[in-house]
Order: C-alpha cells, then structure tokens, then sequence
C-alpha cells in the first residue's frame, strides 16, 4: 500500500449559495486545482446526498468532470448519508493507495437552502428507518433529544454543558471566513437570562436551538495523490495517514447500549491502528457536532476522554482553542455549518489546513497529527480519518 | 377648502394607552430595545424598508412592499388606529412590528419583519405586537394572517390560534386566525417575555436616533434572481458576470 | 382483525428481531416466524419534538422509545402528559402518519 498525501484544498464559504448545485462543486475544485498546480487528475469522487431530492439532479460526479472539462477521468458520486465526505475521501484513499490512480480528487457538495426548513429536515430524516422510524415522524433531531436526555439521566451532563460547546464553537467560528455563523453567543443570551427560553426555544428536549447545526449550502475540495507526484508539486506534506469505517444497527432502539456510539468506537480504532497514532497523540480533531451532545459523546467514544467525562474535559476547558486538544477550531457543524455532502470533506480541509500551519487566528501551534470523525446516519456509519504532518 | 378636505380625508384616532418600553438580551450578549414610534420617526424607516423589496427568500419582497404601505399611511394619515413599534439594538434598527385597531376589543396584526437574522429577533417582536393588544390595550382578541410558511408554523400552529375564515383579513382576504385572551394567558410564559424599565442609558441610545441595520438581508445582483435562475437557460453570461460582481463563492 | 407490531422470530436461536431483517443477528439463520409484539413495556427515553415534518398538523410530536415486555425495544408516539424515564406504559396501534393519501399505523404509547 502506497502512502497518500493531501496536495490540494479548495472551499466555498458555507452558507446561503444561490447558484446550480454543480457550480458549488465547481468553484472549490477549481481552487484545489489552482492550490496543487495540476491541470488534470485520475479519478473524481462527489460526496452528495441530497441532490436528487433538492436539485432533482444525480450522477454528479459524471456532472462535475464534464463542468471542468476534465474528461476522460473516471467518476462517481458518493453518498452515505452525512459521512458521504468522509467516504468519498476514503475512497479516494484507497483508489491511491492502492496504486490504481496517481491523483484523485475529492469533492464534497450540498445545497440544502434551495427548499424550506421543512423539506430540508424531512430530506435528511430519509435516513432513519421507514417502517420503524419514518412512519412515527421521527427526524434526526428527534433522535439525538432522546440519545441526549438518555446521556444526561447517565452521565451527568447537563445544558449548560451543551450550551458550553456550542459557545465554544461560535466563538471559533469567528476566526473562520468560511464559516455560516460569525456571531458569537453568551451563556447569558442563551440559557441562564431572563429572554433565553425566547432565544433558544427547545427544538427536541432536551435540545434547543443552539444546539442544532444549522442548514447550509457548501462545497469542499480535497486533492490526494501518491507521494511522487505530492514531492513534485512542492505543497506541504500532509499524509492521509489512517482511515477508519465501521457500522452499527439502522434503528437507534435497537443498539446493545443506547448511550453508546459503538460505530464511532470502532471506526477511531481501527483508524488509529492503520495510522499507528494513540488518542492520545492527536493534537487537533474536528468531530461531527451536528447536535452538541455529539461533540461531547464523540470526544468519549473516539478515545479522547473516559467514558462520561467529556463534559468534565469541556468544562475544564482542554478542548478549547487554547486547550490541550482543540476539537472543532473551525467552529465545528455547529457555527461552520453542515452542508450534509461536504461536511466530511469539509473537516478534512480544517485539519490539513492546521497541519499546514495556514489556519490564521485560529491555528492550533504545533499542530502535527489530526483526527476527523465523520457521523453517519445517527451513527449507524461512522467514517474516522487521521492525519499528519511530515517534514 | 384644502383643510375641510383633509379632515374628511384623515380618520380621528381613539385614545390608547402607550406601549411602555422594553428590553430583552439576545442570544449573542446583545441588548434589544423595543418601543413605539410616532409619526415623525416613519421617515427615517423607509429607507431601510425599501431595499428589501428586491429580496425574494423568506417573502422578505411581499412582507416589505406590504410594510411600507402601511407605514407611508400610518405617516400620512391615511389609516386609523395604526401603531408601529420597532426593535432597536445600540441604536442599530433590528426589527418593525406594526398593526392596527378594528374596533375597541378587536385588533389587526399586520406585519413583522426583522432585519437581522439568526438571534430569534422576529419572535421578540412578534410577542411585543402580541402584549400590546391584549396586555397593554386590553383587547379581546388579534387577527393574524401569515405571508411565510415560517410565519405559518410558528405562529398559527404553535400558538394554536382559532380559525376566523369567515372574516377577511385587511391584507387580503388570505385566512385570518385569532389569538384571544385565553391563548395569550394559556401561552404567557413564552410570549411575554423582556424587562422593564428600560435602563436610561440604553432607551436613551434607542431614542436618539434609528441607526441603520447592521446585517440585512442584501437583494441579490438582479431582481427575482432565485425564480428566474431556475427557468433560465441563457443565464450562462448572466451568471459568469453576476459571479464576478458578487465575489464568487467565497464571500 | 387485530393489528398488532409483529416481532421477528429467529427459528433457530428465538431471538426476537424487530423491525424484521433477512439474516439473524446472533446466528445468521435465514428463517423467521411473525409473532405478535407484547403492548405493555417500559419508557426508557423520550422527546417533544417542536419542529415536526409538513405531514403533521400538530405543532409538538411526543417521541419515545420503549423497551417491552419481552426485551425487544421499539420507538412510538406517546400521548402522556409528564413522561419520565423508567415508567411503566401499554402501547395501542392507531394512525400516526398521513403522508397524501397514504396513512400508516403504528403503536402509540400511554401511561399503563
């Protein structure tokens, strides 16, 4: 197996984009292709889930060589729900890995704004079981109130502790051009003054407001390539080091322990044994908080923190930006937002970006090793990508 | 002659009670003022009511056309019993709530349109509208109608409001629901929220003068871009030079 | 005709499956026989659900999942005034979605 390395990144602001979906695809590739000075690549992946639905358009990855004229490159789309980033990487991984391709890129895309609120939530509902979940009119944000309040009963977390990381990640958000959200928020406006039940109305109780991502339109360009082309093009060596999948029950009532996310354990694991890193060497790792809750769990599960302490960690501050490990310095699902397709992609581009020391005011120092974690469905599929930095 | 006309012209006001000031902190920190206008302060609202007519999303175009003819009436004595009140953070125009009496029990909700997004500011002035007619001027009920399917979920289910569709709302003859005493006490906690007195400084700030919007929605490069992009099939040139303009995705 | 869940039996081990798949999670046999679900069981988690799908015309859906009398889990509608975790409820079938014309039934829980 050959290694593979990051040589190009491309990506669009992340929020209300009123263009066709496959120009949101476009204008990050194009940049990722500027960023890395190639003309042509081997292979394109399009992580997408939601366009035929939304856009009423499939088969993007064929769509998108065509839009860049980079024919006859081989294509195919990619969807697994909203790891569909992460798994599209992974293909890439192992497409160059493998020694099949030399160049492939990765583009992760999704225009969600183009219908209402409601059909967006009842798109990304698609995903919970038909006849055991769908008929009830469960959503994913009806999923993770009761994984929350389930975690809450257990573990002793409470709202403050989410609202906690959802300030945590506006605040980073701010030092993030791309972000959708530039606003920071106050525990007082949030939770604890007097006009938070109207600020931040319960969405799924436990959850509120705040502690959903919100609906946004985005595109991400990852581009990998074998280590001789990546020392040709003269970028800064940043290795795909590890890759991790792994699956678990479709409905949430039928997991062994519903307050565990087992397909996140074992997707860390099995990325961190391909990479040959521990938890513990990960100096920065942007995690799937579509709900804040998610964060905190995430942060368990990977290996971060013991089961049941990671809002002990929040609390003590490790995982700010300033903090032992940083999770989320792009400000996270929460204030970067979460076009479903791209998201994967998207914390891949926050980790290079890191590793490469191009972060700006939101670099971690230092930052050698990171870890992504891309959550599937309400974690039934669980894509974990581990990266580094080499001289 | 041209004073005799203007009296026929111009409706005779009843008296109300002034709705009182209040404040509320908003989810970023921020504080919020929402008070009443009078006449003379309509002029300095117009300018930002007029650029939103060009923004199709959220309705914001129909909302805004339909806001600015009642103000100019309101301005201009052309509508009776009219108030308006607006929500002002450090001085910067953030929403407009405006509505009118039928009659002593009976109120008219007309429009509410928030000029800044993602702080829950609609829902603040909204609630203010709501206490103002039943609360402050002790009516027995508001007709409400909705122009966004956002307005229609939050406020018409959620509030579970009585159906009035054999009555004809003023903006339209569109569905008209009731929020009545009994759902406005049954729905208090939620609805009536916000401080008073409003603390000197900061009514001052409000009172001095409305400062522009910090953040509102901008139109877009041409007018019904978001319908006419998806039936546009030269819109190629349209799109390259609007890209362009707008600074591409990254902005 | 009684409606009721129907549970998924593995003939070999017993284990019941719900909702049905084609392979046994425990032994991998491809056989099963329906039985009907048991409608008393137990409330471990629940949620009100504010923002609920187009479909429904109520403004808050009420949410849970229940772990039945015979272990099998299942998610469902709740019409209970104050839920809390670990109290005890009996589920009836009744119509919990209309999506155009279809309709679909399912188990709606109350307090037992």
């Amino acid at each position: 197996m050959r290694e593979v390395y990051v040589i190009g990144l491309g990506i669009t602001k992340f929020s209300r984009l009123e263009y066709p979906l496959i120009e949101i695809a476009a204008y990050p590739s194009i940049m990722a292709m500027k960023d890395c000075g190639l003309n042509s690549v081997d292979h394109v992946y399009v992580a997408n889930m939601g366009g035929s639905r939304i856009s009423h358009q499939t088969a993007l990855g064929s769509a998108l060589v065509d839009h860049l004229s980079l024919y006859p490159a081989g294509a195919e789309t990619i969807e697994n729900g909203p790891a569909s980033g992460a798994s599209a990487i992974k293909q890439g991984y192992m497409a160059v890995a493998s020694g099949v391709h030399d160049v492939v890129m990765v583009t992760g895309v999704e225009r969600m704004r183009e219908t209402n609120n409601l059909e967006a939530t009842d798109f990304v509902a698609s995903l919970a079981h038909p006849l055991a979940e769908q008929i009830y009119g469960v959503t994913l944000p009806s999923l993770a109130g009761m994984f929350t309040r389930l975690y809450m009963n257990q573990y002793g977390v409470t709202e403050k502790h989410l609202a906690m990381v959802a300030i945590k990640n506006h605040a980073n958000a701010m030092h993030n051009p791309n972000a959708h959200l530039h606003m920071p928020i106050t525990m007082e406006g949030i939770l604890t003054g007097p006009e938070a039940s109207t600020n931040n109305p319960y969405v799924a109780d436990p959850l509120r407001f705040f502690d959903m991502c919100p609906v946004s339109d985005g595109g991400v360009c990852l581009i990998l390539a074998s280590k001789d082309v990546a020392k040709k093009v003269k970028r800064p060596m940043v290795r795909l080091a590890g890759v991790g999948q792994a699956t678990d029950t479709h409905c949430v009532h039928e997991r062994e322990n519903p307050t565990d996310l087992l397909a996140v354990r074992g997707a860390a694991e099995k990325c961190f044994k391909m990479a040959g890193f521990k938890p513990k060497d990960v100096d920065v790792a942007e995690l799937h908080d579509a709900f804040s809750i998610l964060e905190i769990v995430e942060s368990e599960e990977v290996g971060f923190f013991k089961k049941g302490e990671g809002h002990i960690a929040l609390e003590k501050g490790y995982t700010a930006l300033n903090g032992k490990l940083p999770i989320n310095p792009s400000g996270g699902l929460k204030a970067k937002g979460h076009p479903v397709g791209a998201t994967g992609v998207g914390q891949a581009h926050e980790i290079v970006t890191q590793l490469r020391g191009e972060a700006g005011a939101r670099q971690v120092k230092n930052a050698k090793i990171g870890f992504s974690c891309n959550f599937g469905g309400f974690g039934n599929n669980v894509v974990a990508l581990a990266f580094q930095k080499e001289k | 002659m041209a004073i005799d006309l203007e009296k026929l012209l111009r409706p005779v006001d009843h008296p109300v009670p002034p709705f009182p000031p209040k404040f509320v902190t908003l989810a970023n920190g921020e504080e919020m003022v929402i008070r009443q206008i009078d006449r003379e302060d309509i002029p300095a609202l117009l300018p930002h009511v007029a650029p939103l007519m060009q923004v199709e999303r959220d309705y914001y175009d129909i909302v805004s056309a339909r806001l600015y003819a009642e103000l100019l009436g309101f301005y201009r004595h052309r509508v009776q019993d009219e108030y308006v009140l607006v929500a002002q953070i450090d001085g910067h125009l953030a929403a407009i709530v405006n509505g009118r009496l039928l009659n002593p029990d009976v109120g008219v909700s007309y429009h509410t349109l928030a000029l800044r997004r993602g702080l829950r500011i609609g829902a603040h002035a909204f609630a203010a509208k709501m206490e103002y007619h039943i609360d402050i001027m002790k009516q027995k009920e508001v007709l409400i109608v909705a122009e966004s399917p956002i307005g229609f979920r939050r406020w018409m289910i959620e509030y579970q409001l009585e159906k009035r569709f054999n009555v004809a709302h003023e903006l339209g003859g569109v569905p008209s629901y009731a929020l009545t005493k009994k759902l406005f006490d049954r729905a208090r906690e939620s609805l009536v929220v916000g401080r008073r007195p409003v603390p000197e400084k900061l009514l001052e700030k409000a009172c001095q003068a409305i400062l522009p919007p910090t953040d509102p929605p901008k139109p877009p490069f041409d007018v019904l871009a978001a319908t006419r992009a998806m039936y546009d099939s030269t819109g190629t040139a349209l799109r390259a030079s609007r890209q362009k303009l707008e600074g591409g995705m990254s902005k | 005709m009684k409606i009721s869940i129907l549970g998924y039996k593995c003939t070999k081990c017993g284990t019941i499956h719900y909702p049905n798949r084609a392979i046994c999670r425990k032994c991998r046999n491809e056989q099963f026989t329906v039985e009907p679900l048991p409608e008393k069981g137990k409330l471990l988690t629940f949620t009100h659900l504010y923002n609920p799908s187009g479909d429904f015309d109520v403004a808050i859906l009420d949410l849970g999942i229940v772990e039945l009398a015979n272990g099998v889990r299942i998610t469902g509608q709740m019409k209970i005034d104050q839920p809390k975790i670990g109290m005890k409820v009996v589920g009836k079938i009744e119509t919990v979605r209309e999506s155009g014309y279809k309709s679909y039934k399912g188990m709606v829980f109350y307090k037992a």
